[in-house]
């Protein structure tokens, strides 16, 4: 008991030296300014003008093909507008690097596949059955030039593009579902938070949900751009690896860029494949919109989501239109999903299974036992007949004729049928 | 879109089947038998249908059956019938450990401008709660039921604490719906899979210590790791291979246990 005792209250003691350093660091860290261990715990940090938190992703000759304010991570992945494949290798403070991976066939073949198709004038019929959802994860997000702060709790400018997309489908016939909950404060918790709100709007059947957002790299030229005469920021579709459904969003958001670009070139710049879920996981056409950055006016970023909006009509197949999500252009993504699923179950239940009992043959015997014991009254009917056919034959040339058992003969019957 | 496709029904009914049938795993360790599990899952899919208005002031609040209820009251019968209140204290614990742990990382560390979660945002909130709770579960008493409850609770209490967020800053506007998004709440999810790590983290810990060793170990803990005793077949071989019929007083029965507990308990 004296021994646990010590144990505790060196741990206590160890961990309460630990915030002492800590913080001492914090506070006097002349010989070594860089270092300030509590900043990670900075509650009111807003780190947009930090030059850590702008990422420059480069191509192998040093061409910047992205700019994005997050943590980049090997292995996330970019679909430009014109069909570049870039999948980071390297990452390294401000910069990483990105390997051209060739292109995107996907994204091109919608891009051929919406270049030839006729699209009709949009007359969508208001039958309830064309519903789009669209909520703020981060609804403190806000633009500097417009509404004076890149984050304004509760009632961020990020409403008012959200509106500006509502409007516009609704423009369209376009019945549109617009949560307004807010989801502060502005963390990853956030996600926890919109969960609740994006099922909600999952409870009235909507063909896509939408989770419009803005991006936080200081730089405003890079989004800003003038598009069928309008100025408007562009746009980044952002979606979510650590997401079982990733192939199915990952489709949907190469027809959105695909189609949105034919009607607005390049009202999209590229699609983002990064670490995350943000909810994508409840729907296969569920989005994160990233419209302009902090530095952009909100009325820019609200007319590029409304020239975005045009597209969507056409791409969910509520316009009546070929080529919707249900359209001829095929699911590929849902089945793609669907492999990674299976897939990832097998391997996962495999491995578990092989640790768990303790080796490859332990494992084989576990799961024919299991089957066994689980399929027998399924697998009955079969092998009573088996074992009854075997058993006639061993009898049968003992006996020259036969005997003649009623009761066998029935059980023999039934299961043939059963079997039939 | 007013069909689905083939590919995508197929999607969404294989993914739901994979992760009910985790789930059925999963509860299935959690003092209920078989059709107790299917019981319960049947009660988180109808229950996210039901959402539960609560008083809270100039915010609403809603409790969803699926989402909070059933796992919350869950967590309590597994609190309640815990062996030793040494365990009931470890998972109560373990529950307000990870409610911090989770505001910690998700609303402290994981913060700022950074789009779309934050700095540092390594991995989303989804399966960050079901790692932290599972870890602090798993730690706190080395136990499957522990990192459940830990999870269930310890979200919980990070949702009660967010409401109390809304009120003292006076937000203009904000609702709280507890475990809303059901059987695909992070709840749910959270305690799911935390018990799923727990067992994985238990199974290869042991099976790098040489596999499950049943020398020197209580009895009814070798029976109660093995196959849930629902009808007490076991405990009447026990009693008689005790021969007398003496039972061993609670005290000393509990000691037993004490001592000879080590690898995983359910």
């Amino acid at each position: 008991m004296n021994k646990t005792r010590l144990k505790i209250y060196l741990a206590a003691g160890l961990i309460l030296a630990a915030i002492a350093s800590a913080a001492a660091l914090n506070y006097k860290s002349g010989w070594m300014p860089a270092l300030k261990p509590l900043d990670f715990l900075d509650f009111t940090e807003s780190c947009d003008h930090t030059a850590g938190y702008l990422v420059n992703i480069m191509d192998d000759d040093g061409n910047i093909i992205s700019k994005v304010a997050r943590g980049v991570a090997a292995g996330d992945e970019i679909i430009q507008s014109d069909g570049k494949h870039y999948r980071v290798t390297k990452v390294g403070g401000n910069y990483a690097r990105a390997k051209l991976e060739g292109t995107d066939r996907q994204y091109l073949a919608y891009c051929e596949y919406y270049a030839k198709m006729a699209v009709p004038v949009t007359t969508v019929a208001r039958d309830g059955r064309n519903l789009v959802g669209i909520y703020h994860t981060h609804s403190a997000e806000s633009y500097v030039p417009t509404d004076g702060s890149e984050t304004i709790p509760f009632r961020g400018g990020i409403y008012r593009v959200g509106q500006s997309l509502a409007n516009r489908l609704q423009k369209q016939n376009v019945n549109v579902s617009y949560d307004r909950t807010p989801h502060d404060p502005q963390d990853n918790n956030a996600y926890y938070r919109s969960r609740r709100t994006a099922t909600r709007l999952l409870k009235d059947n909507p063909v896509a949900l939408l989770d419009v957002h803005r991006d936080g790299i200081p730089d405003a030229d890079y989004y800003k751009r003038n598009i069928s005469n309008t100025p408007v920021t562009q746009l980044r579709l952002v979606i979510g690896r650590q997401n079982p459904n990733m192939r199915a969003n990952l489709d949907f958001a190469r027809r959105m860029m695909a189609f949105a670009n034919k009607t607005h070139p390049t009202i999209v710049k590229e699609i983002f494949l990064a670490r995350g879920n943000y909810n994508q996981d409840l729907m296969p056409t569920a989005l994160l919109i990233e419209a302009g950055t902090h530095t952009n006016s909100g009325q820019e970023a609200a007319n590029g989501v409304a020239l975005f909006a045009d597209a969507i009509p056409t791409v969910l197949g509520v316009a009546g239109a070929p080529g919707g999500v249900t359209g001829a252009a095929g699911t590929g993504g849902a089945w793609r999903a669907l492999a990674w699923i299976l897939g990832i179950t097998l391997l996962g239940g495999g491995a578990f299974l092989v640790i768990s009992s303790g080796g490859l043959k332990q494992a084989a015997n576990r799961l024919s036992s299991y089957v066994g014991r689980e399929f027998t009254g399924f697998l009955g009917p079969v092998r009573g007949l088996r074992q009854r056919i075997t058993a006639r034959r061993r009898t049968t040339p003992d006996h020259g004729e036969g005997e003649y058992n009623p009761d066998a003969n029935e059980i023999d019957g039934e299961n043939r049928k059963k079997i039939r | 879109m007013t069909r689905l496709p083939v590919g995508m029904i197929i999607l969404l009914i294989v993914a739901a089947l994979i992760f009910f049938g985790l789930a059925q795993r999963a509860l299935d360790r959690m003092k209920l038998s078989d059709k107790g599990a299917l019981a319960v899952i049947a009660g988180l899919i109808i229950g996210s249908f039901i959402d539960i208005p609560v008083w809270g002031g100039r915010y609403p609040v809603t409790v969803n059956v699926g989402g909070a209820l059933i796992p919350l009251g869950l967590a309590v019968y597994l609190v309640a019938t815990a062996g030793t209140s040494r365990e009931k204290i470890r998972s109560l614990a373990g529950s307000v450990i990870t409610a911090l742990v989770i505001f910690g990382l998700g609303t402290m560390v994981m913060t700022g401008l950074p789009e779309p979660s934050g700095r540092f945002g390594v991995i989303d909130a989804l399966w960050l709660f079901p790692l932290a709770a599972g870890v602090v579960g798993y730690l706190a008493g080395r136990s499957r039921r522990g990192a459940f409850v830990s999870a269930v609770m310890g979200l919980l209490i990070f949702d009660v604490g967010h409401y109390a967020w809304l009120v003292s800053r006076g937000a203009p506007a904000g609702r709280a719906d507890i475990g809303g998004a059901g059987a695909f709440d992070a709840v749910v999810i959270a305690g799911i899979f935390a018990v799923l790590l727990a067992e994985t983290v238990g199974e290869v810990r042991e099976r790098m210590a040489g596999g499950p060793s049943e020398k020197g170990k209580a009895r009814s803990l070798i029976s109660a790791l093995r196959k849930p005793d629902l009808d007490g077949e076991a405990d009447a071989a026990r009693e008689k291979e005790e021969g007398s019929g003496r039972k061993l007083g609670f005290w000393k029965r509990g000691k037993r246990e004490r001592e000879s507990k080590g690898g995983v308990q359910e």
